[in-house]
């Protein structure tokens, strides 16, 4: 039998982004304050300091950049084992400039990325519900 | 050079005396009995009693990523614990709570000296290798709070923390592997020479290094410091008191901490993130001081990674953005080649995962001029980081008041 791997556990700040994964959609929280993006979602918004952000989650189009990437030939959580080797690139969302999230490619080796290459989300469902977003090459 | 942000406590604080344990994979005995051992023998090494020792500072993190409980006395050590296992009740009692466990901590007890809050404080820092299992390996079955931002696709850990930094860098840069193996082996070469090193006698070909297994690339196991036990403990007291004690005071001339600026998942650390805020903490720690970059003898980077070392070097102005690697293989930082001696002292990768320990150990040990064999010619100033440039901190040493 497969290790399961850890099961996101949503809360009342990322149930919307958690839902949308299930869709296969990529949600940021917008402040609704200052209308910046933010990631991960927290008390205080970081572009404007407001304590009450009331983040809504806005559907983006998921494509960015490789900022840089690993990778990873030692599982350190229940359920990598059987797919290691595995590469996480660090990516900036064309959504907002900043805004980095770090995921999984699913395509590509290490010998051909180079910083630049463009990715789009893609979605890996992993139990009822409950999909993770990880990401493929878009460039040549 | 800004006067108004210099340190008011400097030349006022200095560092009497130290002790440490042998540095070992597992001690044989609990952590906190050897570090009531320590402490001991740290305030003993000052020329002082426990009966003179007020003040107690730690940083009692243990830093791992597998979800090992911290119990007192265990796995991690308190002021609190160590100062009710002393027999002591003091009049300053602290722990530094953030990252850079060992200049935050040096801050606590030389800003408690300088007040008069204490006379004298014992800062000691005592560091736990788990018994069972992988360090960093953490069996969770769900990813609540924060780690549900990273753990679901597979980011866990330090090394893959570490590892996009790294490999951000060598993209940017077009340095190499090759190039970072000259710091992991200077960094054996020197710990290899160090007794109580768990290194001692065992440095690193440039070739062992190449030849490692990779853990989350371009990290191998050598860019990593081994899981140990071990504690040091070292005296402060005010200036004027420590000239009446047995050794050279060591004095401080002021410290900084870096803060990240930007929100971000756990445990990531983009490139420019560490340097920004790594080149602010710079000129912080230079305003602070009075000294600058060129002024320092011994300047003990932090290496608990071994990229850490390259983004110091840039960060503290001792050679331009981009150039560590260059600057590292042409020499740079070989003892042997006459380069800055940053890894003198061992660092984290020569001695074993004592967080800051090592370096501000080789700072004190030079200063006071008590290294021994090892002694450096050169040795009036030192300077003496710990963890990420823009998560840890640094403290500047003199030999002489200011």
């Amino acid at each position: 039998m497969t290790t399961a791997k850890p099961l996101p556990v949503p809360d009342e700040r990322s149930a919307g982004y958690w839902e949308a994964a299930a869709r296969g959609e990529l949600a940021l929280p917008r402040c609704a304050a200052c209308k910046h993006f933010t990631m991960p979602p927290t008390m205080v918004c970081p572009a404007c300091g407001t304590t009450t952000p009331r983040f809504t989650y806005e559907v983006v189009d998921g494509a960015g950049t490789i900022c840089s990437w690993t990778v990873v030939r030692d599982a350190f959580l229940p359920g990598f084992q059987d797919d290691l080797p595995y590469m996480l690139v660090d990516v900036e969302l064309d959504a907002e400039r900043g805004i980095r999230m770090i995921g999984r490619l699913v395509d590509g080796s290490a010998a051909m990325l180079r910083i630049g290459d463009r990715v789009a989300v893609t979605f890996d469902t992993i139990a009822d519900g409950l999909a993770v977003p990880s990401f493929v090459l878009t460039s040549a | 050079m800004n006067a108004r942000n210099r340190f008011a406590a400097r030349n006022r604080v200095a560092i009497a005396g130290y002790a440490q344990s042998p540095i070992v994979r597992h001690a044989d005995r609990p952590l906190g009995a050897i570090a009531v051992d320590v402490a001991r023998a740290a305030i003993a090494d000052a020329g002082l009693r426990v009966d003179d020792v007020d003040g107690f500072t730690t940083g009692a993190l243990l830093p791992t990523a597998g979800g090992q409980a911290a119990v007192d006395g265990v796995s991690v050590v308190t002021s609190n614990w160590l100062a009710e296992a002393l027999g002591v009740n003091p009049r300053f009692c602290s722990g530094f709570q953030g990252y850079g466990q060992i200049p935050g901590s040096v801050g606590l007890a030389v800003n408690a000296i300088a007040s008069g809050a204490a006379d004298v404080v014992v800062l000691h820092r005592a560091l736990h290798n788990p018994p069972r299992g992988r360090y960093h390996a953490n069996p969770m079955t769900h990813a609540s709070g924060y780690a549900q931002w990273t753990a679901p696709q597979g980011f866990w850990g330090p090394l893959s923390m570490i590892a996009l930094p790294y490999n951000e860098y060598l993209q940017r840069y077009g340095a190499t592997r090759e190039s970072m193996a000259h710091v992991v082996a200077e960094a054996r070469a020197n710990g290899a020479r160090i007794p109580w090193s768990y290194w001692y006698q065992r440095p690193l070909t440039i070739d062992e290094y190449l030849d490692a297994r990779l853990i989350s690339d371009p990290v191998c196991m050598y860019d990593c410091d081994i899981p140990v036990d071990g504690v040091a403990a070292f005296v402060f007291t005010t200036a004027e008191r420590a000239r009446a004690l047995p050794h050279p005071p060591v004095y401080v001339a002021g410290f900084a901490q870096g803060h990240p600026m930007r929100h971000r998942l756990p445990q990531h650390w983009p490139l420019d993130d560490i340097m920004d805020v790594g080149r602010e903490t710079s000129e912080r720690l230079w305003a602070h001081s009075g000294l600058s970059v060129r002024d320092i003898d011994v300047p003990q980077l932090y290496d608990g990674f071994s990229p850490l070392v390259w983004f110091w070097l840039e960060a503290l102005g001792f050679c331009p953005t981009g150039e560590a690697h260059a600057f590292v293989e042409d020499g740079g930082i070989s003892v042997e080649r006459g380069g800055l001696p940053v890894l003198s002292g061992g660092g984290a990768l020569g001695n074993g995962r004592m967080h800051g320990v090592p370096q501000m150990l080789e700072c004190y040990l030079q200063l006071s001029r008590r290294a021994g064999d090892r002694q450096l010619a050169s040795a009036s100033t030192g300077l003496a980081c710990h963890s990420s440039p823009h998560f840890g901190g640094a403290v500047v040493y003199t030999a002489e008041p200011l």
